[in-house]
């Protein structure tokens, strides 16, 4: 049994009082540029999904508590979470230097684009 | 003409005899759901000029009396508890103080049943149907929170240290009743945790 802590309003349970909502940070291609999204990309974001063995990043909501979409780190070896984080955010830095592969990919592409904004 | 009636979804239900907490149906309650951003000052003086009270704003708490509480639900809802006969008077007046506000104020009282589990040992029967350890010091008398109860929505108030009020959709009054009719019969009880005094 998995013990989640909402990181809007507190509330801790075990996962029957949340929802799981699959992977985080996935993002719809056509709402930065819609006139150019291409089949690969529109493909990517409706079926394709990181499925690391290790740290992963996903999406829950506080399904029995403020209602509160917000995101989880969770180690999918050990089941370990390493943090909750909201729902706008990005997981905290030390979070983030922890990722590997597709995930560690995905965060350097994403800060590189924040810092250039 | 059609007329609107009242009519509860556990009319002519009672508690059947041997059970070790006493049980029953709250049918007099106003409810109005009320939403809007807890940080929106417009928002939280309109409806203190309304209501007369402050809304809470900390996770899980209630303010108000017997007469006019509020439940905090969410970071940006509320439940506003009433007797029947008022709501559309409060409604009324949340609704012209709001004018102007980004906010939703709406009557829900026929939306939920509440069940009134009263007596020693009922924290124990509701943990029954709930993960919540409800012997937790949280859950003195004031605290409100949803929860999963017996596999569904529910709504958790706790009036008085060995008094709760559970609310669930109406669809599942009669569900969420035979639930704990059966869990809170005498020779269900499991003492496993000992008196079950209220929490210090
Ligand atoms: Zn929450």
């Amino acid at each position: 049994m998995l013990v989640v802590k909402c990181p809007v309003c507190g509330a801790e349970g075990d996962e029957t009082d949340f929802h799981a909502g699959g992977q985080a940070h996935v993002r719809r291609p056509a709402s930065h540029d819609p006139a150019h999204v291409s089949d690969e990309e529109q493909r990517d974001y409706l079926f394709i999904r990181i499925n690391p063995k290790g740290l992963h990043f996903e999406r829950w909501r506080c399904d029995r508590g403020c209602g509160k979409w917000f995101h989880a780190a969770r180690d999918t070896v050990t089941l370990e979470f390493k943090a909750f984080y909201g729902i706008t955010e990005l997981p905290p830095a030390d979070v983030i230097a922890e990722a590997k592969g597709q995930w560690a990919e995905y965060f350097a592409k994403r800060l590189k684009a924040e810092k250039q904004a | 003409m059609s007329e609107l009636s009242h009519e509860s979804p556990l009319a002519g239900v009672t508690p059947p005899p041997g059970l070790s907490v006493s049980l029953r149906e709250i049918t007099d309650r106003g409810m109005i759901d009320l939403r809007g951003h807890g940080s929106d000052q417009a928002f939280l003086s309109a409806v203190k000029g309304a209501l007369g009270l402050d809304l809470p704003l900390r996770p899980r708490t209630s303010a108000g009396s017997d007469d006019l509480r509020v439940l905090w639900l969410s970071m940006d809802q509320w439940l506003i508890l009433c007797p029947r006969t008022k709501a559309a008077e409060i409604l009324a007046a949340l609704r012209s103080a709001l004018t102007g506000v980004h906010s939703l104020a709406v009557d829900v009282s026929d939306m939920r049943a509440v069940i009134r589990i009263e007596g020693g040992g009922c924290r124990e029967v509701l943990m029954k149907g709930t993960s919540l350890d409800l012997l937790d010091a949280e859950y003195r008398p004031g605290c409100c929170r949803r929860m999963r109860f017996a596999e569904i929505a529910a709504l958790l108030s706790v009036v008085e240290d060995n008094v709760f009020d559970v609310y669930v959709f109406r669809s599942y009054a009669r569900y969420a009743w035979d639930f704990v009719c059966a869990t809170a019969r005498e020779p269900a009880r499991v003492r496993l945790f000992g008196a079950q005094d209220a929490p210090a």
